[in-house]
């Protein structure tokens, strides 16, 4: 479908009804939605909308077995302080399976062929996921819930996406 | 075929957590294994990445990944209404705290937006030279990448070194102000 906008035109796609094209966006919607589930039905709350994450859930993981095995007295969750929670852990196990169901499964190199810059890079994005708290999933559940600052947020996560595009797209034309 | 699986989705996760939540007392920890595995299953078949479905819609227009993004929304809107509908337990957040307050950092909210600004915009700058959001990050590292395994190691150094260098620099900092 075309729409004419004086000199300006623009190309509609029809949306695709079919499974394969849309199982992110099926995977995304199950997100929100156990995530609501998690916190309605089983009280993982507070904080609001904290359900899934991948960047809370690890550090609360990290710590409360750090806090458990070494004694310290490392942040946690209220409502995980007694059980760790196991969302990480989850989301490894359940990739693996999908995987080796699939004959996927394989020890390989990543996209980030560097080890060291892989490491490192765990370590950078954890820390400033940390000075806002959530990941970007957590984010948009937020954002979905209505939290103003949520969207803001959101807002400062697309521009870091543009930002980074464009220090690569630089970087390949330098060389 | 999509709202089909839609369909079938949204009523095996409302009935079984209503049955589970109503007639077993099961742990919080145990949810959110369940919660993960099903989420890192799904989101190994699909591929399912908030950064790259931005990164990869700004330079090349593929919105793949980015309806993921899109889903996350109408998923949390939909499932927060109906759990508030079924269960009438799910407090509406109206102005929630930060969720950096939740970390029990002691810092003040004024100092909250640009910090969490930073961390927001800090965090998907170096995702998209990661190639993955750190969902993504996790369901490599159940695929066998090393990628993935060596960011989660270097995730769980970076979550020691926060708690014991970056949080105590922080309450500092907001003494100052």
């Amino acid at each position: 479908m075309e729409i004419k906008l004086g000199k300006i035109n623009i190309t509609l796609k029809k949306p695709s009804l079919k499974l394969v094209p849309n199982m992110a966006l099926l995977t995304g919607i199950a997100m929100g939605v156990l995530a609501a589930i998690a916190q309605g039905f089983f009280n993982v709350q507070p904080p609001v909308g904290d359900g899934v994450c991948a960047v809370s859930h690890p550090a609360n993981l990290i710590n409360w077995l750090s806090n458990t095995i070494f004694g310290t007295e490392f942040t946690i969750h209220g409502i995980f302080v007694g059980v760790p929670v196991l969302t990480s852990v989850g989301f490894i196990l359940g990739s693996t399976a999908a995987s080796l169901k699939n004959k996927e499964f394989k020890f390989r190199k990543g996209p980030v062929r560097d080890s060291i810059f892989a490491f490192m890079l765990g370590f950078i994005i954890i820390n400033f996921g940390l000075l806002w708290g959530s990941c970007p999933i957590r984010t948009s559940i937020l954002a979905s819930y209505g939290m103003i600052w949520s969207m803001l947020v959101l807002f400062a996560i697309v521009l870091g996406v543009i930002a980074s595009c464009e220090y690569i797209k630089w970087k390949v034309r330098r060389m | 075929m999509f709202l089909i699986a839609l369909a079938v989705f949204l009523v095996l996760a409302f009935s079984i957590s209503w049955a589970l939540a109503t007639y077993v007392p099961i742990n919080i920890g145990v949810v959110t294994l369940i919660v993960g595995l099903v989420l890192g299953y799904m989101g190994q078949r699909s591929r399912f990445c908030t950064i790259s479905g931005l990164r990869d819609f700004y330079l090349v227009k593929d919105s793949y990944r980015l309806k993921g993004l899109i889903g996350i929304i109408i998923g949390g809107i939909i499932g927060f209404n109906l759990v508030k509908l079924i269960s009438g337990k799910l407090d509406f957040p109206g102005v929630p705290e930060f969720p950096m307050l939740s970390q029990g950092l002691a810092v003040e909210p004024i100092v909250l937006l640009p910090l969490s600004i930073i961390g927001a915009f800090g965090m998907a700058f170096f995702s998209v030279m990661a190639e993955g959001c750190p969902f993504r990050q996790h369901v490599m590292a159940g695929e066998g990448y090393l990628s993935g395994i060596l960011y989660l190691f270097g995730l769980l150094l970076g979550v020691l070194f926060f708690d014991i260098v970056i949080t105590p620099f922080l309450q500092v900092f907001t003494i100052a102000f």
